[in-house]
């Protein structure tokens, strides 16, 4: 039997309804991130947001982008927030206060952000065909490999350069120098 | 228990309600939608950047931001076909640069904490006694 190419009552192409299960997943998922209490649970609802940001990019037509957002994302930097969380538990638990005395005006200027942002998305005509494309991942790998060769080289030096500045950085120090630690 | 059940029944609520944005920017066709989404996750961010106390949510919230950001660029390179394939290896780059900046990031806050032996930013005044 064929799926229908719409939802049968509403009438809805099934994407424009995965894209609002994906895009509603992501924003509670953000939301929840930066105003939940317990900062473990802040950790894992950024890994339910890096998730619904992957399927909103295979609707976007970049599925090789998709599978590094869960690899590199959900993988490696979710697992390394969650390390860090641990390593910088204090005993008395979760604070009482989670925000600043500058949350009003924080939250105030993020609503102004949004309304700005989306009264100017409308406004600009971005001279597109207005038709979504696929990225072919073997057009990505050409272009990767032959026009931005060196951008990618660079990357891969500063990758090296941070994980050995990460690990000289958290090195604990030796006892015997301790002493001139202030 | 009963916050489970109250949990369970609000989130699809607010979760469709939250997606109705991106519909109603265009749903899935559009640009506009996409770029929506982008600028509000970015808001999101950057009010958690401005209003929490704890230095790995600020983290946490700039790898909010770096996200919003790849969206948009993925988003472009999706829909303007004068860019082809660049909107995804730009995405990626970004994704190795915002990598790179959480380790180093996570570093020092480790290595702050183990001076200061607390993660919150505003007591984090040294300098300014």
């Amino acid at each position: 039997m064929a799926i229908p190419s719409t939802i049968p009552i509403l009438g809805l192409p099934w994407d424009d309804v995965l894209f609002v299960i994906l895009a509603g997943t992501m924003l509670l998922a953000g939301l929840l991130v930066v105003t939940m209490r317990d900062i473990i649970r802040c950790g894992l609802a950024m890994m339910v947001c890096f998730g619904a940001l992957a399927g909103i990019y295979v609707m976007a037509g970049a599925p090789l982008v998709a599978g590094a957002q869960v690899l590199v994302y959900i993988g490696a930097i979710s697992v390394l927030v969650l390390f860090a969380i641990m390593l910088t538990q204090t005993k008395v638990g979760p604070t009482r206060l989670v925000f600043q005395t500058q949350a009003v005006p924080a939250a105030i200027a993020a609503v102004i952000l949004v309304v700005v942002l989306v009264l100017t998305i409308g406004a600009t005509q971005w001279g597109g065909t207005g038709e979504r494309g696929e990225t072919i991942t073997a057009d990505l790998a050409r272009v990767l490999f032959a026009d931005w060769v060196l951008p990618f080289e660079i990357v891969g030096v500063l990758l090296l350069a941070a994980v050995i500045g990460g690990v000289f950085l958290a090195k604990r120090d030796r006892p015997a120098s301790t002493d001139d630690v202030e | 228990m009963i916050r489970v059940i109250v949990g369970a029944i609000l989130a699809p609520i607010f979760i469709v309600g939250l997606g109705l944005i991106g519909l109603a920017a265009g749903g899935s066709r559009s640009l506009d939608a996409y770029l929506v989404l982008s600028g509000i996750l970015f808001a999101i961010g950057m009010f958690g950047f401005l209003a929490r106390r704890n230095a790995i949510s600020m983290l946490m919230s700039i790898e909010l931001m770096l996200n919003a950001v790849n969206l948009a660029i993925v988003a472009f390179g999706s829909f303007i076909p004068k860019l082809g394939a660049g909107g995804s290896v730009i995405a990626l780059l970004v994704m190795a640069v915002a990598a790179a900046e959480a380790t180093v990031g996570l570093a020092i806050v480790i290595a702050i904490f183990r001076n200061r032996k607390t993660p919150l930013v505003d007591e984090y005044d040294a300098m300014r006694q």
